[in-house]
C-alpha cells in the first residue's frame, strides 16, 4: 500500500517536472503549450488519485484538494512565467491558497500570519524591486523587450532535475510516514485556542529564539538605514565633485 | 381594452401599475414562504450569508454617499455650494455619477500590461470589502419569533478567533492594487504614485500594528480572566468596553487617548488620504497610480478607497471607541431583542460616520506632507510613541498595576513628544538645510566683502 503510494508520489512529481521543463521560457519559437497542458493535467489527475488514496474519502476534502491544486499550479506557473512581475502575482496565489489550507486544518493564526508577512510585506518588497528594474511592456512585445535572462532559462534540464529530486524526496517521505488523519488533526486544533498555546510556547520554551530573531531583525534594520543613509555635505565640494552633465545644468537654488 | 391600453401607455400610471403588481407578488411570496423565511433568518449560517449581501449593498450605498458627503464638506470648507442640482439638495448626485461612470467608455490604453491593468482595481476593491466580514455590527440577538431560550444569533458575518490579525493581513494586501495598477499602466507618473503609496503603506503599518497591539493587550486586561483570549476577536474587544456598574464607561480611548490618536493618523496614511495622499498628488503626478484608468475601473479604485476608510473607521471604533456601546445605556448593551440589534447597528454606524466626517475635514483642512516629512513622522514620531505606550501597557499587565496608569503614560508621551519636537524643530529636509547654510555663508562672505574697506 505505502510502496505504491510512494511510487505514485514519484510519478506525480516526475509529471510535474516534465510539465515545468516543457513550460520553461526559451528562445525557440516552437509552441509547446499543448504538451505543457497535457503534462500538467496528467500531474493534477494523478495528484488527485494520490490524495484519494491518502485521505480516503475525497468528498470530504474537496476544498483541500482544490486549494492544493491551486497552490501547485500557481507555483508551476510562477517558475515558468517569463515575466518576473507575473511570477510575483502567481506567488501571491500560492500564498493565499496555502494560507487557506492552513485555516482549513485549524491553524488559523499561522495562515493569517503567512498572508500578513509573506503577501503583505515580503512579496510587496519583491514586487517593488522587480518593478523598479523592469518597465511593463505590451504583450506583443513581450519577447522583444524582455531581458535575456527572462527570455530563456539557462539550464532548464538541471534545474528541473534538482527540483525533481528535492520534491520527490519530500513527497515520498510525506507519503511513507504514518500521519494522523486530517480530521483528527483538525479536531485537535479546534479543541483549544491554538493562538493562545502558540503565544505561551513562544514566550516560555522558545523565548531565546524569539529574542534572537528580534535582535537579528533590529540589526538588519539598523544596517539597512546605515547603508541607505546619504549624507549631503554642507560645503561646496559636493557640487564640484559632481561630473558635468550628469543631472543637467545646475540651477541656482532660488 | 382601451382603458388598459391607455394605462399601459401612460408614463406614470404604467409605472404605478408595475410597482403595485411587483409589490403584490413580493408580498404574496413572503406570506407564502413565511415559515421558510423565518427559518432561514434564524439559522446562523444563512443569516450570515444574507447579512454579508446586505452589508455589501449597504456599504456600496454608503460609499456613494460618502463621495457626496466629501464634496459637500469640501464645499462647506471652501465656502461654495457643492453639488446641488441633481435631486433635492443634490442627493441624487451619487446615482448620476454612478450612471455616468458605468456608461463612460472604458479605455484600456495600448501601451499597458493588460492582464495586470484589469486585475489591479479588482484587487483593491475586493481587499477593501472583505474586511467587513469580521466587524461586529449588532451583537447577539433573537428574532421575535424565536424561543426565549434558543441560541441567540450573532449579527456579524464571521465571528473568527483572530479578527484583529485578519484585518491587519487583509489591510496589508491592499497595497497590491496600487502597486500593480501603477506598474501595469506603463506610465512614469503612475509608477511614481505607486512607489510612494507602497512605501507609505508599508511604513505606516508598523505604528498601526503597535497601536493595535496596545489596544488588544488592554482589552485582554479589561476582560474577565476566563474570557481574556477573546481579546483578538473584535466582538471581544467591544464586549470589554461595555458600560459597567463600576465605571460609567470603559472605552479603551479613555485609557489610551494618544494611542487612539496615533491609530487615527496611521489609518489616514493607510487609506492614502490627505494629508498623506502623496500617491495621487495632482500637482506633481497628474492622477498618481490611476492616471491611465477611466470609467468603471477608475471608479473601482475610488470605491476601494472609500470602503477602506469605512473598514479602518470600523476597526478604530471597535478597538478604541466602544463599538456599539454607549455610556449608561445598559439596555443597548445587554438586550437581546431584534430592536436592540438594529439600535446597535445604528450606533456603530453613527460612530463610523463621525470618523469618516473627521477624515474628510482633515483632508480639506491640512496641506499635503512632503515625502521626507511623511517618513520622519512615521519613523521618528509615531513608532517611538507607539513603542513607549506598548511597553507601558505590557508592564501594567505583567505587574497587575491599575489600568489608569496608562493615561498618565499617554499624556507623558504626548508631553515628551511635544518637548522633543519643539527643541529639535527641523521643518525642512536635509537638502534644503544644506542650501540654507550655504546661502547664509554666502551672505556673510558678501557682508565681509562690503565692509572690508571700512
Amino acid at each position: 500500500m505505502t510502496d505504491t503510494l510512494v511510487y505514485l508520489a514519484y510519478a506525480v512529481t516526475a509529471l510535474g517536472a516534465a510539465g515545468i521543463y516543457v513550460g520553461m521560457p526559451r528562445e525557440a519559437k516552437a509552441d509547446r503549450r499543448g504538451l505543457f497542458v497535457i503534462f500538467v493535467a496528467a500531474a493534477a489527475g494523478m495528484f488527485c488519485l494520490v490524495m484519494h488514496r491518502i485521505l480516503g474519502d475525497v468528498a470530504n476534502h474537496v476544498a483541500f484538494v482544490i486549494l492544493s491544486l491551486f497552490a501547485l499550479g500557481g507555483a508551476g506557473r510562477m517558475i515558468t512565467h517569463p515575466k518576473p512581475v507575473y511570477s510575483a502575482v502567481y506567488f501571491i496565489i500560492v500564498i493565499l491558497s496555502t494560507s487557506a489550507m492552513l485555516i482549513l486544518a485549524g491553524a488559523e493564526f499561522l495562515g493569517l500570519v503567512l498572508v500578513a508577512v509573506y503577501a503583505g510585506a515580503i512579496l510587496v518588497t519583491y514586487a517593488f524591486v522587480i518593478m523598479l528594474s523592469q518597465q511593463s511592456t505590451m504583450h506583443s512585445e513581450r519577447f522583444r523587450n524582455a531581458l535575456d535572462y527572462d527570455r530563456a532559462t539557462r539550464e532548464p534540464a538541471w534545474t528541473v532535475i534538482a527540483g525533481f529530486v528535492l520534491s520527490a524526496t519530500i513527497a515520498g517521505m510525506i507519503v511513507q510516514r504514518g500521519w494522523p488523519s486530517y480530521d483528527a488533526v483538525r479536531a485537535a486544533a479546534m479543541s483549544e485556542h491554538n493562538t493562545l498555546r502558540l503565544g505561551e510556547l513562544l514566550m516560555t520554551d522558545m523565548a531565546v529564539s524569539v529574542e534572537l530573531a528580534a535582535i537579528l531583525l533590529l540589526v538588519a534594520m539598523v544596517g539597512a538605514i546605515a547603508i541607505a543613509r546619504k549624507r549631503i555635505p554642507h560645503d561646496d565640494t559636493f557640487e564640484k565633485r559632481r561630473p558635468l552633465g550628469e543631472s543637467g545644468r545646475t540651477a541656482a537654488p532660488y | 381594452m382601451a382603458l388598459i391600453r391607455a394605462i399601459i401607455k401612460h408614463p406614470i400610471l404604467s409605472g404605478l401599475l408595475a410597482v403595485t403588481i411587483g409589490g403584490i407578488v413580493v408580498l404574496t411570496l413572503i406570506v407564502a414562504f413565511l415559515d421558510q423565511i423565518k427559518w432561514v433568518l434564524s439559522d446562523q449560517f444563512w443569516f450570515s450569508n444574507i447579512l454579508s449581501l446586505a452589508i455589501f449593498g449597504g456599504i456600496m450605498t454608503a460609499v456613494a454617499y460618502c463621495i457626496l458627503l466629501e464634496r459637500k464638506i469640501s464645499a462647506w470648507i471652501q465656502d461654495r455650494y457643492g453639488p446641488n442640482r441633481v435631486g433635492p439638495l443634490g442627493l441624487l448626485q451619487p446615482l448620476a455619477d454612478g450612471v455616468k461612470l458605468l456608461l463612460k467608455e472604458d479605455i484600456t490604453p495600448g501601451h499597458v500590461d493588460k492582464a495586470l491593468f484589469v486585475l489591479a482595481p479588482f484587487m483593491m476593491f475586493v481587499v477593501a470589502l472583505i474586511g467587513f466580514a469580521v466587524v461586529p455590527w449588532g451583537g447577539t440577538f433573537r428574532w421575535p419569533w424565536m424561543d426565549a431560550d434558543a441560541t441567540p444569533l450573532v449579527a456579524q458575518v464571521a465571528s473568527i478567533d483572530i479578527a484583529v490579525i485578519y484585518l491587519l493581513a487583509v489591510g496589508s494586501m491592499g497595497v497590491y492594487g496600487v502597486v500593480l495598477g501603477g506598474w501595469a499602466s506603463n506610465n512614469k507618473y503612475a509608477f511614481y504614485g505607486a512607489m510612494r503609496a507602497a512605501a507609505q503603506m508599508i511604513s505606516y503599518e508598523i505604528p498601526l500594528g503597535l497601536v493595535v497591539l496596545t489596544a488588544v493587550i488592554t482589552v485582554g486586561y479589561l476582560l474577565p480572566v476566563d474570557h481574556a483570549m477573546d481579546c483578538l476577536r473584535l466582538e471581544g474587544a467591544v464586549a470589554a468596553q461595555a458600560p459597567h456598574a463600576a465605571s460609567w464607561t470603559m472605552w479603551v480611548v479613555f485609557y489610551h487617548p494618544v494611542a487612539a490618536l496615533l491609530m487615527f493618523i496611521a489609518a489616514l496614511a493607510e487609506a492614502n488620504r490627505a494629508p498623506f495622499d502623496l500617491a495621487e498628488a495632482e500637482q506633481e503626478l497628474i492622477g498618481g497610480f490611476h492616471t491611465e484608468y477611466s470609467a468603471m475601473k477608475w471608479a473601482m479604485f475610488f470605491l476601494g478607497e472609500y470602503a477602506h476608510m469605512i473598514t479602518s473607521s470600523a476597526f478604530m471604533v471597535c478597538l478604541f471607541w466602544g463599538g456599539y456601546h454607549l455610556p449608561y445605556c445598559t439596555w443597548l448593551s445587554t438586550d437581546e431583542s431584534a430592536l436592540a440589534m438594529l439600535c446597535r447597528i445604528g450606533v456603530i454606524g453613527a460612530k463610523i460616520a463621525i470618523f469618516i466626517g473627521a477624515y474628510m475635514v482633515v483632508r480639506w483642512s491640512l496641506p499635503r506632507f512632503r515625502f521626507d516629512q511623511l517618513m520622519r513622522l512615521a519613523w521618528k514620531s509615531l513608532v517611538p510613541m507607539g513603542l513607549v505606550i506598548l511597553a507601558a501597557q505590557v508592564l501594567i499587565v505583567y505587574y497587575g498595576w491599575p489600568q489608569w496608569i496608562s493615561i498618565v503614560v499617554n499624556l507623558g508621551v504626548l508631553v515628551l513628544a511635544a518637548i522633543a519636537s519643539l527643541t529639535n524643530a527641523m521643518p525642512i529636509s536635509g537638502r534644503q538645510q544644506s542650501l540654507l547654510i550655504k546661502e547664509k555663508a554666502a551672505r556673510e562672505k558678501e557682508y565681509e566683502l562690503q565692509h572690508a574697506g571700512v
